[in-house]
């Protein structure tokens, strides 16, 4: 686009004659305000300590909008078009267009907020949709219209166990695989309470249940496992720390995704009290940042659970209503003893999520999930084919993504990747990560092209 | 400590409940959390909460002591705090640490609320 435009002559004027565009403020109507209430300067009506006032020029060149919007279209044209095998928690799968069609209609983009039963019983069901999805694909009673993201509920879950009369103990339990992201705001969570976070050791990949069992005493009061880990690795001692947290009356608390669920064992049946995660994985594309926090639990906790919950009931006529539910555990009522902080949610995230959930339907998901497992496996058989890598690095099963271990320099086989067009991460000098879903599957050929000629 | 907990001292122990006032003050009740049984607490101590369709209040010890009994009842039926604040409202029974002499008789709490 951007070499179109350099051999056409595009006149200013023209812009010019769209004019000004209306604003309330010329300098004409500001003296006229500031004589009506007999001020000299705008800056009389502020009293801002000229230690913190901005004394310099912004150097932002005045445009017109339509050369604004060409400047910035020629900017992102300069984007790379470089293929993501990237994962480690954040997860691109295909989103249908039905799901931008349905959940950018204005009843649900600009309700705000969505949480007046008495206007807004649409939103309110697709929320309970969202809540229904959870449980089922957790077998936990309970689960909350949302959290900002994966490490928020972490946290969350952990100043659970502190408040719930049933859990005693100051310590949590995270395994040595947490990514730094969420330890740092499991940390920010825990500040000011009595909780202490350590670490435990893992083998291969996995929580280690002989050193997990030395580590467990009465004073643990959460352990955190995830399932996929963060390198893709399918976990096999959820059981073992099931019957350890359940004999030390301390929390179980799995880490997953909505996509993963469908596929693995349900927490529940392997003792879990409270599941995390991010379910934006359905609904969203990959944001690099933006999540939506996935929380349930088993009933028990029902008063101590954090955020919004939507409850279905009858309205006089008897007909089914939807209503936010158990508000006294938030802080517009329960002030400081608030279970939580949070008195808000990713609510248009949740319903993009349930109906991407609705569309694809039971099947649909399990399909999805299973493919995320098979492709992951034969990505990586495919290329342990190659000389000068191997993979998978873990003899274990693997969801969505693995970790790969290269001769030469992971970071210059990443770097080299990238010129190539394909992007992985580099995990440390030996160490790579690749993470395959349905919407970089079309890409693998040549993916397995170019790391054919960059691992040698 | 101004709170509304009334005192009934048993055969050795000490049962609690909230007074006629204070339940109507808080209107339906539709949750109550208990401590468990063996649990202590010092006076003034938090030892449960009772929630209504309005407030989420804390119940406080009005004697330091050890929890041996709660109103199972109440897991079901909150609403006997409403209908028998005295009587089947009960809460727990304490095994006390102390006497009730620090505490307000009826009459005094009478003349507060």
């Amino acid at each position: 686009m951007s070499g179109q435009h350099s051999d056409r002559v595009v006149t200013e004027p023209f812009d010019d004659q769209l004019g000004t565009p209306f604003a309330p403020h010329s300098d004409e109507t500001v003296a006229t305000m500031l004589a009506a209430i007999g001020v000299d300067d705008i800056e009389d009506l502020f009293d801002i300590p000229s230690s913190v006032q901005f004394d310099g020029e912004f150097g932002i060149p005045s445009s017109s909008e339509q050369a604004v919007s060409r400047k910035l279209g020629d900017v992102l044209q300069t984007n790379d078009s470089a293929v993501s095998f990237l994962g480690r928690g954040h997860y691109q799968h295909a989103v249908p267009s039905l799901v931008d069609h349905l959940s950018l209609r204005s009843e649900f983009l600009t309700s705000y907020t969505q949480y007046q039963p008495e206007v807004s019983q649409g939103f309110l069901q697709a929320l309970f949709e969202y809540q229904s999805l959870l449980v089922e694909l957790t077998g936990l009673a309970v689960a909350n219209c949302s959290m900002y993201d994966a490490a928020t509920a972490l946290g969350e879950a952990a100043t659970l166990s502190q408040r719930a009369r049933s859990i005693d103990g100051s310590r949590v339990l995270v395994p040595s695989y947490v990514r730094s992201e969420y330890r740092s705001i499991l940390d920010n969570y825990v500040s000011g309470t009595d909780l202490t976070v350590d670490i435990i050791q893992t083998t291969e990949g996995m929580v280690d249940p002989d050193a997990l069992s030395a580590q467990m005493d009465d004073d643990v009061a959460m352990v955190y496992v995830e399932n996929p880990t963060v390198e893709g690795v399918i976990e096999e001692h959820l059981s073992t720390v099931g019957s350890l947290t359940d004999e030390h009356g301390a929390l179980f608390c799995l880490g997953s995704d909505t996509v993963a669920l469908s596929l693995l064992e349900r927490p529940a049946d392997v003792g879990a009290d409270v599941v995390v995660g991010d379910a934006s994985v359905l609904g969203l594309p990959a944001s690099h940042g933006m999540g939506l926090g996935l929380f349930a639990c088993r009933e028990e906790f029902l008063r101590q659970v954090p955020g919004r919950l939507v409850g279905a009931s009858t309205d006089e006529a008897g007909a089914r209503t939807y209503t936010l539910t158990l508000q006294t555990r938030e802080q517009h009522i329960r002030r400081e003893r608030a279970t939580s902080n949070i008195c808000t949610n990713q609510a248009w995230i949740a319903l993009r999520s349930a109906i991407h959930a609705g569309m694809l339907g039971p099947q649909g998901l399990l399909s999805l999930a299973e493919q995320c497992h098979r492709r992951a496996e034969s990505l990586a058989t495919e290329i342990d084919e190659f000389d000068g890598i191997s993979a998978p690095a873990r003899d274990c099963h693997h969801f969505r993504e693995f970790v790969a271990t290269v001769d030469s320099d992971a970071g210059d086989v990443a770097t080299a990747l990238q010129e190539r067009g394909y992007i992985v991460h580099a995990l440390d000098e030996d160490r790579l990560q690749i993470c395959v879903t349905d919407a970089n599957d079309h890409a693998v050929n040549g993916f397995l092209d170019a790391v054919s000629e960059v691992v040698v | 400590m101004e709170s509304h907990e009334w005192t009934e001292q048993r055969d050795g122990t000490v049962r609690v409940g909230i007074s006629d006032f204070a339940q109507d003050e808080l209107g339906d009740i539709v949750f109550v959390e208990l401590p468990s049984e063996g649990e202590s607490f010092e006076r003034g101590g938090s030892f449960g909460v009772v929630e209504s369709i309005k407030a989420v209040s804390d119940l406080y010890a009005p004697v330091s002591g050890t929890v041996v009994d709660t109103n199972e009842a109440l897991r079901e039926q909150p609403e006997l705090i409403n209908d028998e604040p005295f009587d089947g409202g009960w809460l727990v029974e304490f095994d006390p640490d102390e006497g009730l002499e620090h505490l307000l008789t009826v009459d005094e709490y009478r003349q507060q609320v």
